[in-house]
């Protein structure tokens, strides 16, 4: 039956290429063809580059982790500790931070603008491009976009996340749902990831033909987005299907649990290495309650501890396995914490200065920059706002954001705020 | 001069001492005639409350978290997050005259004097309870049993016993005369992990006995609802001391999402009570035991700590205030005046005004 596509059905030329076919070229040639020359594609493709990026859902509390300033009049009761950097020192939280100062760096002078998380995760995680009327994708959908898997067998872009998972195409944005993101819950697998012993692997290869022309006949008549997600899913949860190792437990070192820690954000940074390993292109590290307007100080007791640990760990067995040179690991939130110390003992959210921890892939190790006032309050001179981290990040990545660009509906738009640069002190 | 009769539901507030920073801790002294008080400053400060003198004691090397006088008022004895505590005899010198460089691994959250005045026990983040000399600060013994960190300490009023509440809501009894365990209460009622937490929130945060010493009270709060904003239903249990037993939980009037940082009875039975609020005001308050519902509330802000004068007719009340930097982000206009909050130590006369006074 010949068949007419629907009015509001795509017809973009990435929507013409199968799934399979835009991540198993590496974003290639067709995948980039909208955006890059095949050269630079091909170039960005080698360098295989992967991020973790460690987020903090709520805004971690600067004061008591990586600029704890005793002397300030805004201070936590913490004591500072030295680091592995002569004259640096960070809060007695992160003793194990303390010990690889010098080999990640700091951004102490984070000047954001967005006070609330509802708008300010997505405006962090977006990078706060110029606003054109499209809602750009979130870091990690727009790294599967402009780098493709760096394991064709692999999704490019993993969340893991406490509660639970599934595909989320949101973060996409104008993307489209295809490059959302495969959500782990708990760390933990698809619950789609083993076939019953009853369906053979012929016959399973036979349903999956059988679904996808359905998909392929569905299409035609529906906008794209919804049955890209759908597939995009199953692909994903076929691909890890191969990969069943990276998430047997039974393999891991009891030395490893340790080291990271038993608490959901150890385990689940530990889960990270095993699939940054494993080629996972970006992958996305929650955790949530750090939102500590109430009880800070206690309860930075016992949050802080449960990232020091494990983001230290990670970076010490990405240098070991000769990882950490291509990627980027990113500890943040979408802002920092109050200098007040409000009625209930908590600090409430501060845009104004706050620090964001990074580490690998030509970050600059032990650089620890930015001017602050005495007290921490303030950045003296200019603060980095978050499209400067986006143009950090993506250099870093390879990607260069001045000649990169997203093409949208006719559109020509920026990966990242034209009006900012990469922050260079922290660059090799 | 004839001591007023109390009267709570007339009680006014007969001093105020502004402070330029937040205070966590403020206690009259056993004469009656200082206040010391510590917290985010790190220093210990001490009015004199004839002439209104002020003397700052210089030693701690950050935020003061508890202090206690010993039972004769010679010796005051402060103690800070970084588990140090020092002896002062703070109308003779302002240096420490001896110094416990750790008695806790962190924070030193309670410290309280023997009746005797023989012995100081402090208790904090390492769960270890820990008897001192209170001549020279050696240490006598350690009390083991608690599985996390404690938060508060009460001696018994014929000063037999000891009692600590923790974190996870265990209270425990201990013999001052042997140095051992004698029980364990169940307040875990004040302590609240969810699934989904990644903390544990809540613990007892206040104790006190009933001057007859039939009455123990354990403040906190309840049903926490995260680990991260921290509200809860601020809540008083009272326990039957003999049985053990819980024979009723307090509640208070207004709204309040934080703990009850401190108790306090009055000579007369009735509990003396304050709790936290984010950035609204809160009440002290007073209860009959006997009855859930308040006798009386007084709003104010929120308070982290209580103390009766010797007087019995003087409440001291460590009150947060607002200076107007507070919420979320910078106002743009406040740069060049974003300051600290502040606090006002509020004393409250518990008996009706005299007549004529202003």
């Amino acid at each position: 039956m010949k068949t007419t596509p629907h009015r509001y059905a795509c017809a973009s030329v990435e929507h013409g290429i199968s799934r399979r076919q835009v991540l198993g070229t590496l974003g290639g040639t067709a995948g980039f063809g909208s955006l890059l020359q095949p050269g630079i594609a091909e170039e960005i493709a080698k360098q295989q580059k992967q991020v973790c990026l460690i987020w903090l859902d709520g805004g971690i509390s600067q004061y008591e982790s990586w600029h704890p300033l005793p002397q300030s009049k805004f201070a936590g009761p913490f004591r500072s500790i030295k680091t592995s950097i002569p004259g640096i020192h960070f809060s007695e939280l992160v003793p194990h931070t303390a010990k690889i100062a010098n080999k990640i760096s700091v951004i102490r002078t984070m000047a954001t603008k967005d006070p609330n998380h509802s708008s300010g995760v997505p405006r962090i995680q977006r990078g706060d491009p110029v606003d054109r009327g499209v809602e750009y994708p979130y870091i990690g959908s727009a790294i599967a976009k402009l780098l493709g898997p760096a394991n064709p067998k692999l999704p490019p872009y993993i969340w893991i996340k406490p509660g639970n998972g599934g595909f989320i195409a949101r973060e996409a944005g104008f993307l489209g749902a295809r490059y959302g993101t495969l959500a782990l819950g708990d760390g933990k697998p698809p619950i789609h990831i083993h076939r019953p012993d009853a369906i053979s692997a012929e016959a399973d290869a036979a349903r999956n033909a059988l679904r996808k022309k359905a998909n392929e006949r569905f299409r035609t008549y529906r906008s794209a987005s919804e049955i890209d997600a759908y597939e995009t899913s199953y692909d994903m949860a076929q691909q890890l299907m191969e990969r069943k190792d990276v998430f047997d437990d039974s393999e891991l070192d009891q030395k490893d649990r340790e080291r990271y820690g038993t608490h959901p954000l150890g385990r689940h940074i530990l889960q990270a290495r095993r699939l940054l390993e494993a080629g996972v292109r970006f992958i996305k590290v929650n955790s949530y309650h750090w939102d500590t307007h109430g009880d800070n100080f206690n309860m930075s007791q016992r949050l802080i501890p449960q990232v020091d640990q494990p983001f230290a760990a990670l970076v010490n067995d990405l240098e070991a396995r000769g990882m950490l040179d291509h990627t980027l690991v990113i500890v943040m939130s979408e802002f920092g914490r109050t200098p007040v110390i409000n009625s209930r003992l908590g600090r409430d959210h501060w845009p104004d200065c706050w620090s964001v921890v990074m580490a690998g892939c030509g970050i600059k190790p032990g650089a620890i920059i930015g001017e602050t006032t005495a007290d921490g309050a303030f950045v003296n001179g200019e603060g980095y706002d978050i499209g400067h981290l986006f143009h950090t990040i993506y250099t870093l990545l390879g990607i260069n954001p001045r000649k990169t660009h997203y093409r949208y509906k006719g559109q020509k738009l920026d990966i990242a705020h034209g009006d900012c640069e990469p922050i260079k002190e922290v660059m090799l | 001069m004839n001591t007023p009769k109390l009267d709570i539901k007339n009680a006014w507030e007969s001093r105020i001492i502004k402070h330029d920073r937040q205070l966590f801790r403020a206690q009259f002294s056993p004469d009656g005639r200082f206040i010391a008080a510590g917290g985010q400053d790190k220093f210990v400060h001490i009015w004199e409350l004839e002439g209104e003198k002020k003397k700052v004691l210089d030693a701690h090397k950050t935020w003061v978290s508890s202090l206690t006088f010993d039972p004769k008022g010679n010796a005051l004895f402060t103690a800070d997050y970084s588990g140090v505590i020092h002896c002062w005899n703070h109308q003779k010198t302002a240096k420490p005259i001896w110094t416990i460089p750790v008695a806790d691994s962190n924070n030193v959250r309670a410290v309280i004097t023997t009746s005797d005045g023989k012995h100081l026990i402090s208790a904090g983040d390492d769960g270890v309870i820990k008897v001192w000399d209170t001549t020279n600060g050696k240490q006598v013994t350690t009390m083991k049993g608690h599985q996390e960190c404690v938060f508060s300490l009460t001696i018994s009023p014929n000063g037999k016993f000891l009692v600590s509440g923790d974190l996870l809501g265990s209270i425990r009894q201990w013999s001052l005369d042997t140095w051992k365990p004698m029980r364990e209460l169940n307040a875990s009622l004040l302590h609240t992990r969810e699934e989904n937490f990644i903390a544990d929130v809540g613990g007892v945060r206040s104790l006190a006995f009933s001057p007859d010493g039939k009455l123990l009270a354990a403040g906190g709060m309840k049903e926490a609802k995260s680990n991260a904003f921290c509200p809860g239903k601020p809540t008083v249990l009272i326990f039957d001391f003999e049985s053990g037993k819980i024979t009723n939980e307090l509640k208070i009037k207004g709204k309040s999402d934080g703990p009850f940082n401190a108790l306090r009875f009055l000579e007369d039975g009735t509990l003396a009570g304050h709790t936290e609020i984010l950035h609204a005001a809160s009440e002290l308050t007073f209860w009959k035991t006997s009855q859930a519902e308040p006798l009386h509330s007084i709003s104010n802000g929120s308070a982290y700590d209580l103390s009766l004068h010797p007087d019995g007719r003087q409440l001291l009340i460590t009150t947060y205030v607002s200076g107007g930097s507070s919420g979320n982000g910078a106002r743009k206009r406040f740069h060049e005046q974003y300051l600290p909050n502040t606090t006002n130590l509020r004393i409250f006369s518990l008996f009706s005004k005299p007549e004529g006074s202003e």
